[in-house]
Formats: C-alpha cells, structure tokens, sequence
C-alpha cells in the first residue's frame, strides 16, 4: 500500500505525541495498578467517561 | 485546492483485497508489543482494554461500519439494512450489559448523561456535522486509521472541540439540565431491558416499514459487525467498569497539549479542574480508559488497511474543505454537548439504560436531515 505523505505525517505525530505524554506525565505507580477486570473487583471504576458531567 | 477526497463508507462494497502479509506481520508483532509494554509498565487492564480496541476499529473498519452512512442511506435511498444492524448491535449490549449493570452495581457503570438543554443543541448538531464531515466519532477514527484523508484531517479539529466542548460545559449546562436518568437504578434490570427492547423494536419496525420495496433488509457482513461490536462493547464494560466512550480521549489529548503549551489553566476550569479530571490530565494517556480503545481502535483500522487496496481519489475544493473543517470542530464541540457521540450517548447510553442515549439519537438524526442538505449544497 503507497502510503500518502498525509497518512504517514499522522502516524508520525500521533507516536510522537504519545512519547511526548509517556515522558512528561506523572510516572505510572505500578503498586497501585487498577483492577485488571473490574467486574470481579468489588471498587468502584474511577475512569472518565463521555456521558459525565463532573 | 485539489486535494484528495474520501471514498464513502460503502456497506457491503468491499474493496479489492491485497493481502500484503509481511506488512501485517510486521504491523501484528508491533501491535503485540505495544501490547506486552502496557501489561508490563502500565496496567494489564489498559493491554486488554487496548485488544478490545484493535477488535472494534478492525471490525467497524472491516465491516465498513459505518453509523454515519447507514443513517444516509436510510434517508435518502430508504435503505434499512445499517440501521437495523445497528439496533442489533444496541439490542445485543443492552441484553448482556443491563443485567451486568444491575448484578454488579459498585464495579459497573452506566453511561449516565443528564437531559439537558446541551444534549438537544449538541446531538443535533452533531447529527448534522457527522453527515458533513462523513464520519461519527468512531467513524472518523477508523477512517483516520484506513488512511483517509478526510478524517485524518477532521480528527485533530475533533479533538480540539471536544476540548473546547468540555471546557465551556458548565456554562451550558447552567442553560437547564436535570439529573441523569438510569432506567437500571430506578425501574430495576427486567423493566429497563424490557423497555429498551422495546424502543428498539419500535425503531425496527419503522425502519422497516419506511424501507424501499426493492430495498435489502439485511445485511450479513453488516450484521456480523453488530454482533462482534456488542461483544466488544460488553468486554470494554466487564473489563474497564464503564461502557466505550470515544470523544472524553480526543478532548483529553487536545486538553494535555493545550496547558503543556501554557494555553490553558486546567485550574481556572469547572470541568478539568475537578479531582477526576485533573488527575487523568496529569497521568499518562496510556492510563486512560478511552485513550486506550481509541489508540486501540486506529491501530485496528491500520491492520486491516494493509490489506485494502488504496481507493480511487477525488478531488475537493477548498470551499469543501472550509466547510468539512468546520464540521469537523463542530464535531468534537457539539459531542462534549451531548455527553458523547454515536458511541459513548447512543451505543453506551442504549445499552446501559441512560434515557439521554435515547434523546440522542432523536435529535442526531434530525440533525442528520439538515446535514445531508449541507452536505447536497456543496456536493461533499
């Protein structure tokens, strides 16, 4: 598949703007790693969602 | 400006296959990895929450799901077979996520939105702009990851809408708004699943009765797309607590940038200085919840693009290309307004008992008649 300069500018800037957040963002604190599967886990799910309003 | 146009989400159209196995091999071993680097430093719930992702974009962009245009379709060539795809998909999670929601009321969550003065202005708006810029926000993420250049242009305009969107929120909702409605949690699991089936059904039948008599009525690739997008979207509520969402990821992305570049004090703002808010703008994009399934959804996309071949390519003009521009921030603002977008108010909203869900759709789809003169008038 002949990449267009476009589709490759956008790969480019989105792994380059996810590297950028992964090496300035808060370091992930693994002990407190969520749930795996937060249906068996009893807590409460602290995600964002679309719907919320907060 | 003669540039390249998209080619329509065509149900049932495939386009000519061109496995190109070493790329998708090469495409598969990244996608693991990727995989594996979540598990190991993130969190193993963000790596399978991250496979659910590339499921949903390889199905909605195998199946050329396409919830903007099965509603155009429906609309304009009374065509029912993507809208009863969809109230399949609908019916199915609502069928294993409502009973989930009830028996699992602390780990599980509604998509809960509150009706509102912004929910009505915002869906409609949606509605029409998602017809202008041919794509929803699931749409225009697996177009995006196809390559199409269209929606890769829209999706960072999504995104700064919907950063706008929420940023202004507290100003719309003190328009009016009543507190949200969960069918779970105040009819009980039986009557709220009874309800939205029937609701579903109703819609069923009008679809189908609207249709035109030489019209297909199903649609077996469509269908198989709804059957596997329910089962994603029960996944991603067994697994992350809450149902897909789409448009909270593209503000939060355009959210992280803008106060990284001093343009924004998330402190001085209702919606991104609540503790939820500021906490995920601090973390890693890779701990958030839509982040992820969007990343997710883009990389399955890309999988399945390998092995498509390219489109044929049309030109635009740039009066087309201001007013799909337009579109597209209109797109994210307007989704922030009505507490998600075809995925997070009407997918999620349905299917967990949340009656904004069901507002949502009645005035998008009145949004959808006026887009698709927009979109006559300037032969998008």
């Amino acid at each position: 598949m002949a990449k267009p300069l476009l589709t490759i500018v956008f790969w480019i800037a989105l792994i380059a703007f996810f590297a950028w957040d992964w090496a300035h963002s808060s370091t992930v604190d693994a002990r407190h790693e969520p749930p795996a599967v937060a249906l068996s886990s009893g807590q409460a799910p602290t995600g964002a969602h679309c719907a919320s309003t907060y | 400006m003669a540039t390249t146009a998209p080619y329509p989400e065509s149900q049932g159209q495939a386009l000519v296959e061109r496995p190109r196995w070493g790329r998708r091999l090469l495409l598969t071993s990244t996608i693991v990895a990727f995989m594996a680097f979540l598990a190991w430093s993130v969190a193993v719930r963000q790596a399978l929450l991250f496979v659910v992702g590339v499921g949903m974009g390889s199905v909605l962009a195998g199946a050329r799901f396409g919830f903007t245009t099965a509603w155009r379709n429906f609309i304009e060539q009374r065509d029912p077979s993507g809208v009863l795809a969809q109230l399949l998909l609908l019916a199915l999670a609502a069928i294993i996520c409502i009973p989930l929601l009830a028996a699992y009321p602390v780990a599980l969550r509604a998509a809960l939105g509150p009706p509102s003065i912004s929910l009505l202005l915002g869906a409609f708006v949606f509605g029409a702009c998602m017809q202008i810029a041919d794509g929803c926000g699931s749409g225009t993420l697996y177009k995006a990851g196809l390559g199409i250049p269209l929606n890769t242009v829209v999706l960072p305009l999504f995104a700064v809408g919907s950063f706008l969107g929420s940023a202004t929120l507290e100003q719309w909702l003190a328009l009016g708004a009543m507190p949200p409605y969960g069918l779970v949690t105040n009819l009980g699991a039986p009557a709220a699943l009874s309800l939205t089936l029937i609701g579903l059904a109703l819609l069923a039948v009008w679809a189908v009765r609207s249709a035109d008599v030489a019209a297909r009525l199903l649609n077996r690739k469509l269908l198989v797309g709804a059957v596997l997008l329910a089962l994603l979207a029960v996944l991603n509520l067994v697994i992350a607590g809450q149902p897909w969402g789409v448009v909270y990821g593209f503000g939060l992305w355009a959210a992280k940038l803008a106060t990284a570049t001093g343009l924004f004090d998330p402190a001085a703002n209702a919606f991104w200085s609540e503790p939820a808010n500021a906490t995920t703008l601090q973390q890693s994009l890779f701990l958030d919840v839509t982040s992820i399934t969007n990343i997710g959804i883009l990389a399955g996309a890309l999988w399945i693009a390998v092995g498509k071949r390219r489109p044929a390519k049309k030109s635009m003009t740039k009066t087309q290309w201001i007013v799909v521009i337009v579109a597209g921030f209109l797109l994210g603002y307007s989704s922030r307004l009505a507490f998600g977008c075809n995925i997070g108010a009407m997918v999620s909203g349905i299917s967990t008992g949340s009656l904004h869900g069901w507002i949502w759709v009645v005035m998008a789809f009145l949004g959808s008649l006026l887009g698709l003169r927009i979109r006559r008038r300037f032969a998008l």
